[in-house]
């Protein structure tokens, strides 16, 4: 949207709210109600405006809240998107980013993954990504496409959790099978504050990874960051998984207990997740 | 209303009635493939809505307005090359009859789903107000649109944004073969579409050209004064079926009888005759006769389709 005046987004509680998933958080405060719009509840209508918009030339981006909300303007995808530039020349280019994917208890109508539909419908381009990074190039790159694009995004993407960690802790995290940010302080003082608050802005729930023990690091920092700027970002209540306050112990058995493993960070994780 | 604007007007209803009586002697013959819509008696609508708008402004046109795309510099022979589906028409053979548009007359392709369109008018018409542009949406809605969901999410966010569209409502009587007092309780749109929708509206008699042309054009000028949206509903009666394969045999009698003396056509050609241009509006019959001959002519001698650019075209840019 910085670099390109002709991009601009329509939904349903994309602006001031940010969006049901906070996809468009920020937007609306840096680029104001005429390119972040809110619309009326109205699928068929705002992809329609947006195929007309594209038509005078703009680049606009649909979010619609919930991937399940495809069946709604599903005729002005596949019949007037789809098609235009096939019977015409005339190029529609529109992204509709669709959050689809369960784990939220969805049921039925929030928790689809309707990608199936659009997929071998020619002219429509259909695209996933698998990671955040993905996710920005992807959409980056459906922007500049010429042509309609369905971007679905799962709704776990990234939103899992951030693990935040150093030393030896990035490794045992980078291991976690879970969707999840793992921020490498690297600097442990100053804390890099900054850093911790974007990535619970992103993903609302934190896990601090340690080797010292529990009292004696930088954990107690890093919540006392969350409860004090990070409290409104928070959707569960952060997890310090770190050594007991002991010293280090000798026999197998005790020094095993003592340090953070793979398994119980997996078991902290899933339970952050579930909470 | 100047001489030169009544003289068009005129030109473009009897180049779509002309175009439109050619292209039904083909189907017969057997030369048209598919089916075949016409818009005998609405005429003045299409003409008008076509003639009211400037340069930069942009029309989804229907089924029964073909004057619109001529008064937008679409050629007869434009429209006869998708009629027949040549290689080098509007939709490349792709698609038939008046299921085409020409995006460089700001003409946006017609698709079937009738009321689909309405939104995407007014997200162009959202694109001019977004850039500051002064130019103007407009599209059309016959009865049946209002049965249709897209028609009051379009109509809303018009109304909601407050964009530079024009909705011109074809009150032709039927939907198919469907009379409006099935379609809907209150059949007067305009009435509708201003209490309902808060989008001034006017109600006239669509069989006369030069009021038809006069409401579209001050309609046209308030949105394009940043007045919001406008819409005219434009009353008449289908002259034909739906299509060419409907006799329209369950219109009532008395109903086509009370639109006789009714052809916009022939009222404006008195009115030509009483002020003095009865040799102007020959002239006029003349050079239409002409251009229709020579489209069609040059339409017949276009190739066909290459079936081997089949696929070419379905993206803008393939990955």
């Amino acid at each position: 949207m910085r670099s390109d005046e002709r991009v601009f987004l329509l939904g349903e509680d994309i602006g001031h709210f940010g969006g049901a998933f906070g996809v468009t958080a920020g937007l609306y405060e840096e680029f104001g109600a005429d390119r972040v719009i809110d619309t009326p509840i109205a699928e068929e209508g705002f992809v329609g405006a947006a195929i007309g918009a594209a038509w005078q030339g703009e680049r606009p981006v649909v979010e619609l809240q919930f991937a399940d909300f495809a069946s709604c303007p599903f005729d002005m995808i596949v019949t007037v998107a789809a098609k235009t530039h096939w019977r015409s020349g005339l190029a529609v280019p529109i992204v509709i980013r669709a959050p689809n994917g369960g784990g939220i208890r969805g049921g039925p109508f929030h928790a689809s993954s309707p990608e199936g539909w659009f997929v071998g419908v020619p002219g429509l381009k259909v695209v996933c990504p698998g990671t955040i990074e993905d996710a920005y190039g992807l959409l980056r790159a459906a922007i500049e496409d010429d042509d309609p694009v369905m971007f679905f995004e799962h709704k776990a993407l990234g939103s899992a959790a951030t693990v935040i960690t150093y030393g030896a802790g990035v490794e045992l995290a980078l291991g976690l099978e879970h969707d999840v940010e793992v921020l490498d302080l690297r600097t442990l003082w100053p804390l890099d504050r900054e850093a911790v608050l974007d990535s619970i802005g992103r993903t609302s729930r934190a896990l601090v990874l340690q080797e010292a023990a529990r009292s004696a690091g930088v954990a107690s920092h890093v919540l006392a960051l969350l409860a004090a700027e990070g409290f409104e970002l928070l959707d569960a209540p952060p997890v310090v998984l770190a050594p007991p306050d002991t010293p280090v112990p000798f026999a197998p058995e005790l020094e095993d207990a003592y340090l953070p493993s793979a398994q119980v960070l997996a078991a902290a994780v899933e339970d952050l997740l579930g909470y | 209303m100047a001489t030169e604007t009544r003289l068009e007007l005129f030109r473009l209803m009897l180049l779509q009635r002309t175009f439109e009586e050619r292209t039904s002697a083909l189907y017969r013959q057997g030369r048209i493939s598919g089916s075949l819509y016409d818009g005998l008696g609405q005429e003045a609508v299409a003409a008008a809505a076509g003639l009211a708008l400037e340069e930069g402004d942009v029309v989804a046109p229907l089924n029964r307005e073909l004057a619109t795309h001529f008064a937008r510099g679409v050629t007869p022979a434009d429209a006869f090359r998708n009629f027949l589906g040549r290689g080098n028409g509007p939709t490349f053979g792709r698609d038939g009859n008046m299921h085409f548009g020409v995006p460089a007359r700001g003409v946006f392709p017609l698709v079937s789903m009738l009321g689909n369109l309405c939104p995407v008018v007014v997200g162009a018409a959202l694109a001019f107000k977004r850039r500051g542009e002064p130019h103007v949406g407009l599209t059309f809605l016959g009865e049946g649109a209002f049965s249709v969901g897209d028609v009051h999410e379009g109509l809303n966010l018009a109304g909601v944004w407050q964009v530079p569209a024009v909705f011109i409502l074809q009150s032709h009587g039927y939907s198919y073969s469907t009379p409006s007092s099935a379609q809907m309780v209150n059949t007067n749109l305009a009435e509708r579409i201003q209490g309902g929708w808060s989008i001034p509206a006017t109600r006239i008699d669509g069989t006369d050209v030069l009021l038809a042309f006069e409401s579209i054009k001050a309609a046209v000028e308030r949105a394009r004064a940043g007045e919001g949206p406008q819409a005219v509903e434009c009353v008449t009666l289908r002259g034909h079926g739906h299509a060419a394969h409907d006799d329209a045999r369950y219109v009532p009698a008395e109903l086509r009888e009370s639109f006789i003396g009714r052809d916009p056509i022939e009222r404006l050609e008195a009115t030509l005759q009483q002020t003095g241009l009865a040799e102007q509006a020959n002239a006029v019959r003349r050079a239409v006769v002409e251009e229709i001959a020579a489209a069609l002519a040059e339409a017949e001698a276009a190739p066909a389709p290459d079936p081997a650019t089949m696929e070419h075209g379905v993206y803008a840019h393939p990955l």
